[in-house]
């Protein structure tokens, strides 16, 4: 494919205490949207931090836009990347009124209107009962990330980096944010991207084209989400077979009836002859299976609850 | 265009089979020029890389051709090669059936009894 990055990294290193992210290779394509997956810890909010340059002190070389090396090295890098993070980064005592002004003195081509027409898209309420701004402060954790959205989308990005966007919305927020995410995506024609973390996989993957799945600060697994499809098909049978496929599985969950497994597709033909279905794997699926398999967790049989 | 979450039939073949019939009818002229990638993304609310993939099958078996910068534009439709290809989906289909009722251990003749049946319903 006719493939660019938008930001390419190399052995970005950060380390705390046991922990270590470590990615020697990062490569996010232009004109899509991609989502970063993992466990809570896996060093999601640590890499998303160092790309957008709330951090400054890792190690490694960034490259963005395929020009600007490193995210302080011009201001057209900032300009042009929309952030929406986890931490609420609006001062809780500022109101919606002076978010907007603030974003305005600190972006170039902020665009007031747009602001408010976004917020009234998203049903923000910039005003609080009696017609005064509200405060960040008296806003939910949903409004707070529609709030950032606002003030990132009411620029001119190219770029929109999210830190767990989804979790503090209702479904129907979600799915608006899926059509906010396509819409800014189809009128970049090509030359817009989007980065995100999520823990929310099934209700994202409708927005989702390639994804980097995360696990004790490494990438173990990333690719187009339609080419690991092809890559992973679920496995199911009966129990009498599953001491055969649980050699050849990528990573099998079994009860006195029988297993479901996640097979890698080249791996297929080893399991001809038993008697199992295949069904084509969801995104949800193979997330899980890949975070099983480098993590070692799964919840033990023995278990009691 | 309609889209099936659930139907098992992955959703780029969905796409990949409508826009197919589409310019087999003649609904789609040759020289238009399919909608964009991120367009159709956008109107069905599914991922770019659904719609790129569905559109890449179309490309891969000789109803459109990507035109780098521009999209994809629909080929003059040789019917002879198209035939061929439905032949073979037929081919395919028949191969299936003929395997399920070898499990089932229904002989030929009361095989082609049900697809008389089943032409005749139609």
């Amino acid at each position: 494919m006719f493939l660019e990055d938008v930001i390419t990294g190399k052995n970005i290193e950060k380390s705390f205490g046991s922990f270590k992210l470590d990615v020697p290779e990062l490569h996010i394509p232009k004109g899509f949207a991609t989502a970063l997956i993992g466990e809570n810890g896996a060093g999601k909010t640590t890499l998303l931090n160092i790309l957008t340059g709330l951090r400054l002190d890792a190690k490694g070389e960034i490259k963005y836009f395929g020009k600007y090396d490193g995210v302080e090295s011009d201001p057209y890098v900032k300009n042009t990347i929309g952030y929406v993070g986890s931490g609420y980064y609006y001062l809780p005592h500022w109101t919606t009124k002076q978010v907007e002004e603030i974003t305005g003195l600190l972006f170039d081509d902020f665009d007031k209107e747009k602001f408010e027409k976004i917020a009234a898209a998203l049903a923000l309420d910039l005003k609080g009962k009696m017609g005064a701004p509200k405060k960040v402060s008296e806003l939910s954790d949903g409004n707070k990330v529609k709030l950032m959205l606002c003030g990132a989308l009411a620029r001119k990005t190219g770029m929109l980096i999210m830190d767990e966007p989804a979790s503090p919305l209702d479904p129907l927020m979600r799915d608006n944010l899926c059509d906010l995410i396509r819409e800014y995506l189809n009128n970049g024609q090509g030359e817009r991207s989007v980065f995100f973390s999520t823990h929310n996989v099934a209700d994202m993957e409708s927005v989702t084209d390639y994804v980097m799945i995360m696990e004790k600060g490494k990438i173990v697994e990333e690719g187009f989400v339609e080419d690991l499809k092809e890559k992973y098909v679920i496995v199911k049978g009966e129990k009498e077979y599953a001491d055969g496929a649980r050699k050849v599985l990528f990573s099998i969950s079994e009860s006195s009836y029988g297993f479901t497994g996640v097979c890698l597709s080249e791996n297929l033909d080893a399991l001809a002859g038993m008697n199992i279905s295949t069904e084509r794997a969801s995104l949800t699926d193979i997330c899980v299976a890949v975070m099983k398999k480098y993590s070692g967790l799964s919840l033990s049989k023995d278990l009691e609850i | 265009m309609v889209i099936l979450q659930n139907s098992g039939t992955p959703i780029y073949q969905q796409i990949a089979e409508q826009i197919k019939a589409d310019i087999v009818n003649g609904r789609i002229k040759e020289n238009e020029y399919l909608p964009s990638i991120r367009g159709l993304a956008k109107d069905l609310k599914i991922s770019v890389i659904t719609t790129m993939k569905a559109y890449d099958e179309l490309a891969e078996e000789g109803y459109v051709t990507a035109v780098q910068g521009k999209g994809y534009i629909v080929n003059p439709q040789d019917t002879e090669m198209m035939r061929e290809q439905h032949l073979r989906r037929i081919e395919d289909g028949l191969t299936d059936a003929i395997k399920a009722a070898r499990l089932a251990g229904i002989g030929g003749e009361e095989l082609k009894n049900m697809l008389d049946i089943l032409l005749d319903e139609q």
